[in-house]
C-alpha cells in the first residue's frame, strides 16, 4: 500500500467507523525543540482494529517509540490526528488512558520495593485492576513475587513492566520494544500472552527490533525509516514486494560471464559467490539447472528462498538518510 | 505462564464512563509505597525522622531558645516547625522526586491514569506526615519541659504551617530542575536550607542585623511562617512587641502576603521546570 493510499484508509476509518477502529493515526508530524528544531516523526498515518497486532519496525532512530509516544497521548503531535477508541487520548486522558496499557521502552519501578509491592502500588492507581497475584501469574513472575526490583534480571523487569501494562485489562495495549533483554522461552512465552490478548478483542501496537518477532506477532506492521512510514502491509505482502534469492558457487575454471542470460533475472554479486535477485523463483531456478545440467556444471552450496521480511527491512535500512532513495526502495531493491 | 481465558478479561463493550478510582485511593496506594521505601532506606530514615528532633534539643539544652521577647516554649515548637519544613519536607522532597525522576518511576507513573499532581502528592505524603509527626511529639513535650504560655492566636501558626509545607513541596519540585541525582541535592537545596533558616528569624531576631540584610531576611521563604509562629504563640510582632489577638490579625497581613507570593512563584517555577525524566 502506498503512502497515498495508506492515509486514504486513515480518513475513510476516521470519518465513517470511528467506533469500529481501535486505534486511528492520521497524518502525524511531532518536530522536538520549537518550529526549527528535529522533526522526528513526518505524517505517519495507520489504523488498527480490535483483535490485532500491529507491529512499527524501524532502525534505530527511525521514530518509531516518538510515535508511539504521542498516540498514546504521552505527547501533543505538532500536526495531525490520533483517535484511540474515537477518543482523543489527550484530550479525553481520563477516559481513554482507564482502557489502555502502556509498556514504555524505558519504564522504571523504585529499585527498594518487591514486586508485589510494585504491583499493588500500581493496582493501587487503577480503575479496574486485575488482581496483582493473577497479573504476575500471567507474566510468569509469581514465584519471584517477594524479591525486590533491584534484585530482578533485566528479563523479569520487563515482565513486571508488561504485567503492570495488562493489570486494567486494557482494550488497547501499545507495547515498546516488549521483548527485548528476555532470553528464547520468555519470549516465547510473551508472544503467547500478547496472543491470548488479541484472541480477546483487545488491540495491539508494538514496536520491535525482531523480524521474526514481527513475522510471529503482526497482523500488519509498517517499516518506518527518518520519520516516514516507508512500506506496510501484512508481513507476506510486504516480503512480497521484494525479489527471491537464489545464490551459488561457481567450481573453479567457470566465469560468472559465461551465465546465462535468465530473463526477470538480476545478478546482485558475482564474485566471490553469485547472488541473482528473481521475481519468478521457480522459472529462473529450473532455466538456471537446466543451463547446469547441459554444460556439466556443479553449483556449489546452491540455495533459493522467496524473500521474507528481512529482505524488505534490510533493504529499507540500506537506503541510508537519503529519503529519496529510502522511497525507491519500497519497490525495487537494487 | 499461564494461559489467560483473555475473553473474560476484555470487556469490549465496557462504558466510555468507568468508574473512576478516587483520587484519595490513589494517592494511599502511592503514599504505602513511598512510606515503605523511606522505612528501608534508612540514611533517608535518620535525616528526615531524627536529626531535626536531635538538632531542636542540641538548641534547647544549649539555651540558644531562650530570648527575652519569646516565650521558650513556643520558639521550641516554631525552631521545630522550621526544622521539619526545610529539613524534611524540602530536602527529602527534593531527594525523593529526584531519585524517583532518575529511576525512571516518575516516567513510569506517568503512562497510567493518575494525573501528574495525584504522583507528586503521593510521593509527598509520607514525608509531610513525618514532620507533623515531629511538630506534634514537640508541641506534647514542650509543656513538661519548659513553660508554654497559651497561644494568642492558635489559627497563625496552624495556616503559616499548611501553607508553608504546600509552599515548600513546591519549592522541592522546582529544585529538582538544578539537581542531577539524588546526591548532588545536599548541594542545590543548601542556599534555600542555609540561608532560609540562618536569615529566617528563628535563631536569633532578625532586628539586631544591619537594616538592608534584615529586609532581606524577611522576603525570604522560610521567614513569614517564623513570623506567623511568633504572632500567634507568643503574641510577639517582628519589631518585638506584644500584641492582643485583634491586633494579632493586622499585624500578620504582611507575613502572610509574602508567604503566599512565595506559594504563587514556587508554584510557577515548579509547574515549568519539573521534569518527568532525566535529561538525555
Amino acid at each position: 500500500m502506498t503512502k497515498s493510499e495508506m492515509s486514504r484508509t486513515a480518513h475513510t476509518a476516521s470519518a465513517g467507523q470511528e467506533q469500529e477502529s481501535a486505534v486511528v493515526v492520521d497524518g502525524l508530524h511531532r518536530r522536538f525543540g520549537g518550529p526549527t528544531g528535529f522533526e522526528a516523526v513526518r505524517g505517519v498515518s495507520f489504523t488498527v482494529e480490535r483483535g490485532e497486532v500491529f507491529a512499527l519496525l524501524g532502525t534505530n532512530g527511525a521514530g518509531k517509540t516518538s510515535t508511539l509516544e504521542v498516540v498514546e497521548g504521552l505527547s501533543k503531535p505538532t500536526k495531525g490526528r490520533v483517535s484511540i477508541l474515537g477518543l482523543d487520548p489527550v484530550a479525553d486522558r481520563w477516559a481513554v488512558r482507564p482502557r489502555i496499557g502502556i509498556m514504555l521502552q524505558q519504564g522504571g519501578f523504585p529499585s527498594d520495593l518487591t514486586v508485589t509491592e510494585t504491583a499493588k502500588m500500581w493496582a493501587g492507581t487503577l480503575s479496574r485492576p486485575r488482581p496483582v497475584d493473577e497479573a504476575l501469574e500471567m507474566v510468569d513472575l509469581a514465584q519471584r513475587a517477594t524479591v525486590v526490583v533491584k534484585s530482578l534480571s533485566g528479563g523479569e523487569r520487563r515482565r513486571l513492566d508488561l504485567a503492570l501494562a495488562l493489570m486494567n485489562r486494557p482494550d488497547v495495549l501499545f507495547l515498546d520494544e516488549p521483548t527485548t533483554g528476555l532470553d528464547p522461552e520468555s519470549r516465547r512465552n510473551t508472544w503467547r500472552l500478547i496472543g491470548d490478548i488479541v484472541a480477546g478483542g483487545a488491540a495491539v501496537v508494538l514496536t520491535t527490533h525482531y523480524l521474526e518477532e514481527a513475522e510471529e506477532l503482526a497482523d500488519r506492521l509498517a517499516i518506518m525509516h527518518n520519520g516516514r512510514i516507508v512500506t506496510t502491509g501484512t508481513p507476506t505482502d510486504i516480503a512480497a514486494d521484494y525479489p527471491s534469492t537464489i545464490a551459488f558457487g561457481l567450481p573453479e575454471g567457470q566465469s560468472a560471464s559465461e551465465l546465462p542470460v535468465i530473463a526477470g533475472c538480476q545478478v546482485a554479486q558475482s564474485e566471490p559467490k553469485v547472488v541473482l535477485h528473481t521475481d519468478q523463483l521457480q522459472a529462473s531456478l529450473s532455466e538456471l539447472l537446466s543451463w547446469a545440467n547441459a554444460r556439466g556444471v556443479s553449483l556449489t552450496a546452491l540455495q533459493a528462498r522467496t524473500a521474507s521480511l528481512e529482505e524488505a527491512f534490510l533493504a529499507v535500512a540500506d537506503a541510508g538518510d537519503d529519503r529519496d532513495s529510502s522511497q525507491q526502495a519500497t519497490h525495487h531493491v537494487a | 505462564m499461564t494461559s489467560v481465558t483473555a475473553t473474560t478479561d476484555i470487556n469490549p463493550r465496557h462504558p466510555v464512563g468507568i468508574p473512576r478510582r478516587s483520587r484519595g485511593a490513589a494517592i494511599l496506594a502511592l503514599t504505602r509505597a513511598e512510606s515503605t521505601l523511606l522505612i528501608r532506606n534508612r540514611t533517608a530514615l535518620f535525616n528526615s525522622l531524627l536529626l531535626p528532633v536531635l538538632l531542636v534539643a542540641f538548641m534547647y539544652q544549649t539555651g540558644a531558645l531562650d530570648r527575652p521577647e519569646l516565650n521558650t516554649g513556643a520558639l521550641l515548637i516554631t525552631t521545630m516547625a522550621i526544622f521539619g519544613l526545610l529539613f524534611v519536607t524540602y530536602y527529602n522532597l527534593v531527594t525523593t522526586y529526584v531519585a524517583r525522576r532518575e529511576e525512571l518511576v516518575l516516567k513510569r507513573m506517568r503512562t497510567g491514569e493518575i494525573g501528574d499532581f495525584t504522583i507528586l502528592a503521593g510521593s509527598a505524603v509520607p514525608t509531610i506526615l513525618v514532620s507533623l509527626l515531629q511538630l506534634a511529639v514537640v508541641s506534647i513535650a514542650v509543656p513538661f519541659l519548659t513553660d508554654l504560655k497559651a497561644p494568642t492566636n492558635l489559627l497563625l501558626p496552624v495556616v503559616a504551617f499548611v501553607l508553608g509545607t504546600v509552599m515548600f513541596a513546591l519549592l522541592a519540585a522546582a529544585s529538582t530542575a538544578i539537581t542531577r541525582n539524588s546526591e548532588t541535592a545536599q548541594i542545590t537545596t543548601l542556599p534555600v536550607v542555609i540561608v532560609g533558616t540562618a536569615l529566617s528569624g528563628v535563631f536569633f531576631p532578625l532586628s539586631i542585623l544591619p537594616e538592608t540584610l534584615a529586609a532581606v531576611g524577611r522576603f525570604l521563604p522560610a521567614t513569614p511562617v517564623v513570623e506567623l509562629f511568633n504572632l500567634g504563640m507568643s503574641g510577639t510582632s517582628r519589631d518585638g512587641s506584644q500584641v492582643s489577638l485583634s491586633e494579632s490579625f493586622t499585624e500578620a497581613l504582611v507575613p502572610l502576603a509574602i508567604l503566599v507570593v512565595w506559594l504563587a512563584i514556587a508554584g510557577a517555577l515548579a509547574a515549568r521546570y519539573f521534569r518527568w525524566e532525566p535529561r538525555r
